[in-house]
């Protein structure tokens, strides 16, 4: 091989260990013309292969901080954040690890001899996540972008009416170790919380009543829908509310 | 506007704009500072400096590259007083071991092992392009070198790895 075309060779095999897409002027060229740079190329393009396998790894659930309220994180917040000294929460997760080990072990060993006295029903914890995200419930007319509502809805739901009222909730949340959509409409007297839950299949329908929550349970398919407000004269709309979805709401799953 | 109004609103803008980078940040975390529990730390700070930050990042479409220079800023400050560059394979936590081993797979394990070994200046670009599919020109924004750098530390830690791992083939 002359040596101009070695000069070449050494410099297309420098380009494509540095960028293997060969998006670089003259690549493509080179490796049609040349087996062993081509061959290069593909070795390489192996190697990017195992490297981005190696790259992703696990990710463990996210666990958002406690957020301050923004009209009081004042500029003294920054600093604070600037100044926090982490070297204390190194040794956090490895104890968290060990915490969270004991705690599933205790779990798994307390649900295996008594299995009844664990695992709260999925009314509690659908009451437990509204007391959680109170601040879910307001009363606005402000809608939530279409956007980002077919976002939530569309990880488990494949169609959804939601009727006439103004949409100004959507999230996805957990409850029962599955991510959920969490709606909230505007109804004619309130606010009114709909969760949809495309796995967990119940037999008829729960009621719901919490300390400031009143609502259903009703079974759909093969998963469920909490239907919630907070006032106890919204209970017919939530009956009516109910009929609909148990009507038009059908699982991807 | 009251402030649960505010606070409801700037929470569904920080979960459309930030919440959907979690995985990125995270290994991106993990691979600059190579232990998970620290990558965790960096992370939240992350999260929380973007809460409270969230009015500046005027275009949505930035979010990513803004979260990860926080993410490296985050990190960068975490190491301030220490020096990760030198890292002994054979005296890991449990925490990294875990990260190398997670996959039950001996090869992945050994390109984790190479990628880990390697320094900072060639794993971070590495990291950039391979996992987040940045171009030659963000990634020498994100990390304040020119692109003919980055593309020599691209070069030089693929054929790194490729020695690496050619030799625990052949041995």
């Amino acid at each position: 091989m002359p040596q101009t075309n070695m000069m070449q060779c050494d410099d297309y095999r420098e380009h494509i260990a540095a960028d293997p897409s060969e998006s670089f002027d003259a690549g493509v060229d080179h490796a049609t013309d040349c087996v062993a740079c081509s061959n290069f190329r593909d070795e390489i393009r192996a190697l990017d292969e195992r490297i981005a396998a190696a790259l992703s790894i696990a990710v463990p659930a996210l666990h958002l901080p406690e957020f301050p309220s923004i009209d009081t994180a004042g500029p003294g917040s920054i600093v604070d954040l600037h100044t926090r000294r982490p070297t204390s929460r190194l040794r956090l997760p490895a104890w968290i690890g060990i915490a969270a080990t004991l705690a599933a072990v205790g779990f798994l060993a307390t649900r295996l001899l008594a299995p009844e006295l664990v695992a709260p029903s999925i009314a509690d914890q659908v009451i437990a996540h509204m007391d959680y995200e109170q601040s879910s419930r307001q009363v606005t007319s402000v809608a939530v972008p279409e956007q980002a509502l077919g976002r939530v809805i569309d990880d488990n739901v494949a169609t959804m009416e939601t009727g006439r009222e103004l949409v100004s909730y959507a999230m996805s949340c957990v409850i029962n170790g599955k991510t959920v959509p969490h709606l909230v409409i505007q109804g004619a007297n309130g606010p009114v919380t709909l969760i949809l839950m495309a796995e967990e299949q119940i037999d008829s329908a729960i009621p719901l009543s919490g300390s400031n929550v009143h609502g259903i349970i009703v079974p759909v398919g093969s998963g469920s829908i909490a239907i919630i407000g907070e006032r106890p004269g919204q209970l017919d709309e939530i009956d009516e509310i109910a009929k609909r979805l148990v009507e038009t709401v059908t699982w991807k799953t | 506007m009251n402030s649960s109004r505010v606070d409801l609103a700037r929470k569904r803008r920080f979960d459309e704009v930030v919440g959907i980078f979690h995985k990125d940040l995270y290994r991106y975390a993990a691979w600059l500072s190579r232990d998970p529990g620290i990558a965790e730390v960096v992370v939240q700070e992350t999260l929380m400096r973007a809460w409270k930050s969230l009015d500046t990042l005027r275009e949505d479409e930035a979010a990513r590259q803004w979260l990860l220079t926080i993410v490296r800023r985050e990190n960068a400050r975490y190491f301030e007083r220490k020096s990760p560059d030198m890292l002994d394979i054979d005296e890991l936590t449990p925490a990294q071991s875990a990260m190398l081993a997670e996959a039950d797979d001996p090869d992945l394990e050994e390109m984790r092992q190479a990628i880990m070994r390697l320094e900072n200046d060639y794993r971070e670009p590495l990291v950039l392009q391979v996992l987040m599919g940045y171009s030659t020109k963000e990634i020498a924004e994100l990390m304040g070198i020119n692109p003919g750098a980055v593309l020599t530390r691209l070069h030089r830690a693929r054929l790194r790895l490729k020695k690496s791992i050619d030799e625990a083939t052949a041995a």
